[in-house]
């Protein structure tokens, strides 16, 4: 019986349905297929406002600012020689060219053609007080990007464009349209789909002449969500600051969250030149410039670290045992293979590992790198994270390249020699980092092990973004960290230590310099990269100089970095 | 009548994939916004799923009933398991929390809704009330217990959020109790209270659910969003007229008027491209494997047996009214799909089950 009442229902069900089948199918169905077949539905994009951008005090990076633009409704407009010729007068252009834009631009007589971008807030006005002489005269109200920054953020923030011609059609799905602006580079290309919002409309009715009958309905925009960095728009003032037209980068990073407080490289170049039409002309220099201004030298260059790397090689040598405290070298001031010479900076003498550390002994580490052998020391190099992205939330992150004798033979480009390993052990040869996975090793040293995640976002709209401070941790005896920090405050401590500049009051600062051979005939890239435990916010920090030469200036350079950050009371 | 039942649900089923298949594959051709393998990926499945019914009409029945509360388990096992996995594991972005993922082990959670109820009511309801229970008791054994037994996934499912599918489980639990032989007093009273805390849901829904829902009733407050898909798909069935646009020549379809045109709302594809004829052809296959299911479900002489028929011929019902009546503007956008028509993998796999399930009884009805 129930099961009767039950079907009696679900055939009630689909003959209802039927019967609305018909009546829109059959009844009203020559309208239906009159609205389909000329299409008389129309929609108008309303832009949705772009998300601010903040640092981690509330600083803003990036904003919005407001924009006149002078559009034409073809449909509107009565006089149209008058129109022309008078917003040629007004704007100063002439009336030929306004004309040529405009039917360029036209693409239906109900959709507004912006004439001229970006016009002077007076001269807004003063063609808002003649509109009502020129019916279809328009003064749209449009956002642009700021950046107050300029050239200080660039790598950081990105930049916005237009959107790619090839890339509208995959993207058509997620709400993105020919005049969608997205970001390129930096966080704005990374974070892009949260700071979009979504673009409103207007759905309108339209005659057969293309002109609106009637409005059918608007959505208003949404505007984007704003985004939270982890950045100190002080230290990112101070660091380009001190770069200065040294090219290179300085990259800070808070040492216990991974937080990223400051990541400048130089030459930089001004993010307004591609939204503000003032500036517009500027761009073509920027994109063919040969020192790579748009170049985010800090995630993207790959350069060899030199003698930077021989804390890894340290860390290498205590685990595999090959070495320990007292093990000592003499250093005659070169390393004889057969009969070629591989050469030290000094004289060092008798040196234990602290020693070779802080003096940076090239002898010492020549006969480390011989015991362990290439295979040895690309598997510790791999464990400190080169090759790999470190996954930092920028776009387009390099990954370096750490040798082997199989990617040797795998490239056929000969066959592995003693030599290689040699160079291999003092970070030269083929070996290639990136500033932001050198800086990443070093905290991890710091740390003893425990790898720390760099990142940039803080927060999304309201929400914290979760992050994992230390993802993974390098199982390496403690007491290995241990000696090793010793030698890395030997750099600094030392007399006689290659950072001795950095022996400050007040700071407590580890690290190693980098001496490194470019390849070509010009100078050598310095390197600083180190960490300073002496502040309420423990940092660590890469200065590197591309073809810097000695790394006594990227050691001056760090001196004023923690100077400068020590007076405005940052660490 | 025992061969001439299974033949029509052969029939009706092999004439529904049918249509599915011709509409998905004009929804996906020459579209640079529907990918080409929908299609092929469809036929595959549909094929696959042929050869599953078969298998699954020669499977002892015995075993469903056995294995009514593991598979219930399991559902609800991977419901918990998205929810988990969902936060977490993100590629690229691992880091951040992207918020809910839309997943579906929702659909298979109806099919494990359905066997889990199924065997509940027919194991622990009996017609005649002793008198030593007292009121309390039998409410909780006849309505409570098996409330709960429904709840669990459904809330589940509604964190996802997926409000479609948790509002069609408790169709489906609805539908079961009646014909579990519940008290119809007791039943009325709790159809009344639900009424009763309608308004109390409205809260818990999310903003952009309270606005479909709003759309639904005026299409025009959001002409671009949920609305236009409304607009639209009636634009497209309406211009159907008696005998369609003919296959692949649908304007609005082929012209890209029409989002998701490949899943939620094929329908109106079919109604387009083949006019009334085609739609109620559609539903007429529809109302025959219906109309098959009450027929086993009335002859079924065993209770497991008639409560998982009418699970699925319910959910079968209930998905055919609420797809089409979305796509016709008659109930709100939920984002349910149209049986072995829309394009998508679980959803198609769960009905050949269902199908497969309906076959097996009516072979063996009379057995029991």
């Amino acid at each position: 019986m129930r099961i009767k009442i039950v079907r009696v229902i679900a055939l009630f069900l689909l003959i209802s349905i039927a019967l609305d089948l018909f009546y829109v199918q059959v009844i009203r169905g020559a309208y239906f297929h009159n609205l389909s077949a000329n299409n008389h539905i129309r929609v108008v994009p309303l832009e949705a406002q772009r998300g601010v951008i903040r640092d981690r005090n509330g600083d803003t990076l990036v904003d919005n600012r407001l924009s006149y633009d002078v559009a034409v409704v073809p449909q509107d407009i009565r006089e149209s020689e008058e129109l022309f010729a008078f917003l040629a007068e007004t704007l100063n252009e002439k009336k030929r060219d306004l004309l040529q834009r405009f039917f360029q631009r036209k693409v239906a007589a109900f959709a507004p053609v912006v004439i001229v971008y970006d016009v002077d807030k007076k001269v807004a006005m003063l063609l808002e007080e003649n509109r009502f002489r020129f019916p279809g005269l328009y003064i749209q109200e449009s956002f642009r990007r700021f950046y107050p920054f300029e050239q200080a953020g660039a790598h950081v923030l990105g930049y916005v464009g237009k959107i790619d011609n090839s890339k509208v059609d995959q993207l058509k799905e997620y709400g993105y349209n020919p005049e969608s602006l997205v970001g390129y580079d930096g966080v704005e290309a990374y974070y892009d789909r949260y700071l979009q919002g979504q673009a409103g409309g207007q759905q309108i009715e339209v005659n057969n002449h293309g002109q609106q009958v009637r409005l059918l309905g608007v959505r208003e925009s949404q505007k984007g969500e704003d985004l939270e960095l982890t950045i100190d728009g002080d230290i990112q003032r101070i660091a380009a600051k001190i770069l200065g037209e040294q090219r290179g980068s300085i990259i800070v990073m808070d040492l216990d969250t991974g937080d990223i407080l400051g990541l400048v490289n130089s030459p930089s170049y001004n993010p307004n030149v591609f939204s503000d039409q003032k500036l517009r002309s500027q761009a073509p220099g920027i994109l063919t410039d040969s020192s790579a201004p748009m170049l985010d030298r800090a995630v993207k260059g790959q350069y060899p670290p030199g003698s930077v790397f021989k804390a890894v090689m340290a860390m290498a040598g205590l685990d595999s045992g090959t070495i320990s405290s007292q093990t000592t070298t003499q250093c005659p001031g070169y390393y004889l293979l057969g009969e070629q010479k591989f050469l030290c900076a000094h004289v060092h003498g008798v040196e234990n590992l602290v020693q070779a550390i802080a003096h940076s002994c090239n002898v010492y580490f020549y006969t480390l790198g011989r015991k362990l052998d290439a295979d040895i020391i690309n598997k510790y190099a791999r464990l400190f994270g080169f090759g790999e992205r470190t996954k930092i939330d920028l776009p387009f992150e390099a990954a370096g390249l750490v040798p082997s004798k199989a990617l040797r033979q795998s490239k056929n480009q000969g066959g592995w020699y003693t030599g290689d390993t040699l160079n291999f052990s003092i970070g030269q040869g083929d070996l290639l980092v990136t500033p932001i996975q050198l800086l990443r090793m070093m905290a991890t040293i710091a740390r003893s092990g425990e790898v720390v995640q760099p990142h940039l976002i803080k927060k999304i709209g309201q929400q914290e973004v979760v992050r994992l401070s230390s993802i993974k941790s390098i199982r390496i005896d403690k007491k290995y960290f241990d000696l090793v920090h010793s030698g890395l405050r030997s750099v600094v401590q030392d007399p006689e230590g290659t950072a001795g500049i950095l022996n400050m009051d007040g700071f407590e600062v580890f690290g190693k310099t980098g001496t490194a051979q470019s390849n070509s005939q010009r100078k050598h890239h310095a390197w600083f990269v180190g960490y300073d435990l002496s502040g309420k916010q423990k940092i660590a920090f890469c200065v590197f100089l591309e073809y810097g030469g000695s790394s006594y200036h990227a050691a001056m350079l760090s001196r004023y970095l923690l100077q400068e950050m020590r007076k405005e009371e940052i660490i | 009548m025992r061969r001439h039942l299974a033949f029509f649900i052969w029939i009706t089923t092999i004439l529904i994939i049918g249509m599915g298949l011709l509409a998905v594959y004009s929804a996906s051709y020459h579209n640079p916004r529907v990918s080409d393998t929908v299609f092929t990926s469809q036929l595959v499945f549909a094929i696959v799923g042929l050869v599953f019914i078969q298998l699954l009409s020669q499977i002892d029945y015995r075993k469903f009933f056995d294995l009514s509360y593991f598979f219930y388990g399991g559902c609800v096992f991977l419901l918990l398991l998205v929810m988990v996995v969902g936060r977490h594991a993100l590629g690229a972005q691992r880091w951040i929390n992207l918020g809910p993922l839309s997943f579906q082990p929702s659909e298979l959670a109806k099919l494990g809704l359905i066997f889990a109820l199924g065997r509940y009511f027919s194991e622990n309801i009996s017609k005649i009330s002793f008198s030593f229970l007292t009121l309390t008791q039998r409410l909780w054994r006849d309505l409570f217990f098996p409330l709960l037994i429904t709840l669990l996934p459904m809330l589940l499912i509604f964190k996802q959020p997926d409000l479609g599918t948790a509002i069609l489980m408790f169709g489906i639990f609805l539908i079961m109790l009646f014909v579990s032989g519940l008290h119809y007093r007791h039943y009325l009273f709790f159809l009344g209270v639900c009424l009763c805390l309608v308004p109390f849901a409205w809260h818990i829904l999310k903003s952009y659910q309270r606005d479909r829902l709003l759309v639904f009733l005026n299409p025009n407050i959001d002409p671009l969003g949920a609305g236009y898909t409304i607009i639209q798909s009636k634009i497209a069935i309406g211009s159907g007229l008696l005998f369609g646009k003919g296959w692949l020549a649908g304007t609005q379809n082929q012209l890209n008027f029409l989002p998701e045109r490949h899943t939620d709302f094929i329908f109106s594809v079919i109604g387009e491209e083949w006019g009334l004829m085609g739609t109620i052809f559609l539903l007429a296959c529809y109302a025959m494997l219906i109309t098959c299911g009450f027929i086993i479900a009335e002859q079924v002489k065993d209770k497991f047996g008639t409560q998982v028929t009418i699970g699925i011929v319910g959910i079968l019902t209930l998905q055919v009214a609420i797809n089409i009546g979305m796509v016709l503007g008659l109930c709100p956008v939920v984002g349910i799909t149209l049986p072995l028509v829309s394009y998508g993998r679980t959803s198609f796999l769960i009905f050949v089950l269902m199908i497969g399930f309906l076959l097996n009884l009516s072979k063996r009805r009379t057995i029991f």
